[in-house]
C-alpha cells in the first residue's frame, strides 16, 4: 500500500487539496496508522511554525479608519486626473501647432511646393492627441468606480477614425498618395478642434511667452502708437475680420489706432509648430507699406514681396497684397511660396466676411 | 464594491501589517506600507482584492528592501568601510525576552531561501494555495511541497540555535 507523501499531508492539512483528493487521503488515513502518525507529526510541525512566526509580529495598533484611506485615495485619483488633464492639454497644443504648420503649408489654389512641408507632423500630432485621450480615458473609470465596476477603457476611447469629412473645401486639394486619408482627416479635425481651444481658452494663452520675433512689429519706430491687446479686445474693436491664420495660437495682437476713422492697422502674431512667429498685418495701405518700407522690395507677379534688409538672422520674408486702400501683409521666416499661399487664403476669408 | 474593500481592510489589515513587518522589520514602516497598499486598492479596484493586496505588499516590501540596501551601501561607502551585507535588526520592544525570542525566529527565518520564506509568509498571512500559486508563479501542487520544506527548515534552524544550551544540560 502506498503511503501518503509528506507534502500531500501538508496540503491536506492546509486545505489545499480538491474534494476528491481529500476523500482519497481520508480513506487511507482510516486504515493506515503509520500515515496517521505522520499526519500528527506534520500537524505539530505546522502548529510550531505558526507559533514561531507569531512571535514575529509588530506591536498591535489600531488601524486608521477606512474613511481616512478613502479620502487619501480620492485625493490621489484627483491629483492624477488633474495631472493627466494638464498633459492632455499640452499634447493638444502641440498637436494644434503641428497642424497649423502643416495646414499653413497646404493652403492656396496653386498648391505651390513648399520646402518646409512636413507631412508626418499631422500624423504625429494626432498620435499624441490620441494617446493623451486614451490615457485620460484609462483613468476616467477610476473616479466613477466608487459606485460601479470600471468600464473598459476602450468603450470610452474616442472613435479612432471619424468619417473623412473635409474641414474646409481646400483640404480636398491636399494630395495624399500612399497615406491614410481618413486618418489624416481625423488628425486634422482633432488638431483644429484643439487649436480653436487653444485660441479661445484665455488661460493657456497667458502661458505662451510672446516670442520676440526677428522683426519686432511694435518696435521703437512705432513706440507710443501701438497698443497690445487681448484677442477678445481686438475682436470687439475690429470685428470678425482680424487678419490671422486659422488654427494657429495667437501670441499677440497689436493695434495702431488712426485718426482717419477707418479700421485700425493690426498686427497679429501667431506661432508655428517650429516656434517661429508669423505676423499678419492688415490696415490702410499707406500704413502697411510704411511698416514694410524699411525693406527692399521686389514685386513678382503683382504681389509685393519684400526681403528684410536688417541683420535679422532668419531669412524673414514678407508678402503683401493690396485691396483698394487697404493692404494685407504677412511676414515670417517662411518660403515666399508659403507666405503667398497664406495671404491668399487670409484674403479670401476676410472678403467672405 | 466599496464595502467589499472595507471588509477586506478590517479582516486582513493586521495580516498585511504582519506580513510587511516580517520583511521590513520596522513596525511603523510596515503600517505605513499597509496603509499605502489599501489606498492603492481603493484607487485601483482590483478584481481579486485579497491576492492583489498581498502582491502589492510584497512589491512594496521588495522596493523598500532595495532602497535600504542602497542607503546602507551609500553610507558604508561614505565611511570608507568595506561593503557589508545589510543585517536586520529587530526594533526595540519593551521586553528583553520578547526581543530574544523574536531574534531567534528571525534568524531561523533568514536561513530559508527567499522563495521558501516568501511562500511561508504568504501562507501565514492567510493566503490559500491557489492564491499563493497565483502570486509566486508556482504550480498549486508545488505549494505544499515548498511549505513542507520551509516549515521543516524553520523549525530545525530554530531548534539548532537552542540546542547548545540544552545539550549541555542533557549530557551532564
Amino acid at each position: 500500500m502506498r503511503h501518503i507523501p509528506e507534502d500531500e499531508l501538508h496540503a491536506y492539512l492546509d486545505q489545499g487539496l480538491s474534494r476528491s483528493q481529500c476523500v482519497e487521503i481520508e480513506s487511507h488515513l482510516a486504515e493506515c496508522s503509520s500515515c496517521r502518525a505522520t499526519r500528527d507529526g506534520i500537524a505539530a510541525l505546522r502548529d510550531r511554525t505558526t507559533a514561531l512566526l507569531a512571535r514575529l509580529a509588530p506591536p498591535r495598533r489600531f488601524p486608521s479608519a477606512f474613511e481616512t484611506l478613502r479620502g487619501l485615495a480620492a485625493q490621489r485619483v484627483d491629483t492624477r486626473r488633474r495631472r493627466l488633464r494638464a498633459m492632455a492639454w499640452v499634447a493638444s497644443l502641440v498637436a494644434a501647432l503641428g497642424l497649423g504648420w502643416t495646414a499653413s503649408t497646404m493652403v492656396g489654389p496653386g498648391r505651390t511646393s513648399v520646402a518646409l512641408n512636413d507631412p508626418p507632423a499631422a500624423a504625429e500630432a494626432a498620435r499624441i492627441v490620441a494617446s493623451a485621450d486614451s490615457v485620460a480615458a484609462d483613468t476616467a473609470p477610476v473616479d466613477s468606480a466608487t459606485a460601479r465596476p470600471a468600464q473598459p477603457a476602450a468603450a470610452r476611447a474616442p472613435d479612432p477614425a471619424p468619417a473623412p469629412t473635409p474641414v474646409r473645401s481646400r483640404v480636398r486639394r491636399v494630395p495624399a498618395p500612399a497615406r491614410n486619408v481618413a486618418f489624416e482627416a481625423a488628425a486634422r479635425e482633432d488638431s483644429i478642434r484643439a487649436a480653436k481651444l487653444a485660441i479661445l481658452d484665455p488661460a493657456p494663452a497667458v502661458e505662451l511667452e510672446p516670442l520676440e520675433g526677428p522683426q519686432p512689429a511694435g518696435g521703437e519706430q512705432f513706440a507710443g502708437m501701438w497698443r497690445t491687446m487681448s484677442w477678445d479686445g481686438a475682436q470687439s474693436e475690429a470685428g470678425q475680420s482680424l487678419p490671422r491664420i486659422d488654427g494657429l495660437p495667437v501670441l499677440r495682437v497689436q493695434v495702431q489706432a488712426n485718426d482717419r476713422g477707418n479700421r485700425p492697422l493690426m498686427v497679429v502674431a501667431q506661432q508655428l509648430a517650429s516656434g517661429q512667429v508669423i505676423q499678419t498685418i492688415e490696415g490702410p495701405a499707406r500704413d502697411v507699406s510704411e511698416l514694410l518700407s524699411r525693406r527692399t522690395a521686389t514685386s513678382p507677379d503683382g504681389a509685393l514681396s519684400v526681403t528684410i534688409s536688417d541683420p535679422a538672422p532668419a531669412a524673414d520674408q514678407a508678402m503683401a497684397m493690396q485691396m483698394g486702400d487697404r493692404m494685407l501683409a504677412i511676414t515670417g521666416a517662411l518660403p515666399s511660396d508659403s507666405l503667398r499661399a497664406m495671404i491668399r487664403r487670409i484674403n479670401a476669408e476676410m472678403r467672405s466676411k | 464594491m466599496s464595502d467589499d474593500l472595507e471588509k477586506l481592510y478590517q479582516s486582513t489589515y493586521t495580516a498585511v501589517v504582519r506580513f510587511l513587518y516580517r520583511k521590513v522589520w520596522d513596525a511603523e514602516r510596515a503600517e505605513d506600507l499597509a496603509q499605502e497598499v489599501f489606498v492603492r486598492a481603493l484607487a485601483h479596484r482590483p478584481d481579486k482584492p485579497r491576492a492583489w493586496v498581498f502582491a502589492v505588499a510584497a512589491n512594496l516590501a521588495r522596493d523598500e528592501a532595495r532602497a535600504a540596501v542602497r542607503r546602507k551601501r551609500h553610507l558604508t561607502l561614505l565611511k570608507g568601510d568595506p561593503i557589508s551585507q545589510p543585517t536586520v535588526s529587530p526594533s526595540a520592544d519593551d521586553s528583553v525576552e520578547h526581543d530574544e525570542q523574536m531574534a531567534s525566529v528571525q534568524e531561523a527565518l533568514s536561513t530559508l531561501t527567499a522563495r521558501d520564506r516568501e511562500i511561508l509568509l504568504l501562507w501565514d498571512a492567510g493566503l490559500s494555495y491557489p492564491e499563493i500559486a497565483g502570486q509566486t508563479g508556482l504550480a498549486v501542487g508545488a505549494v505544499g511541497t515548498t511549505l513542507a520544506r520551509a516549515r521543516r527548515r524553520l523549525v530545525d534552524a530554530h531548534d539548532r540555535q537552542q540546542k547548545p544550551t540544552r545539550d549541555n544540560a542533557a549530557h551532564s
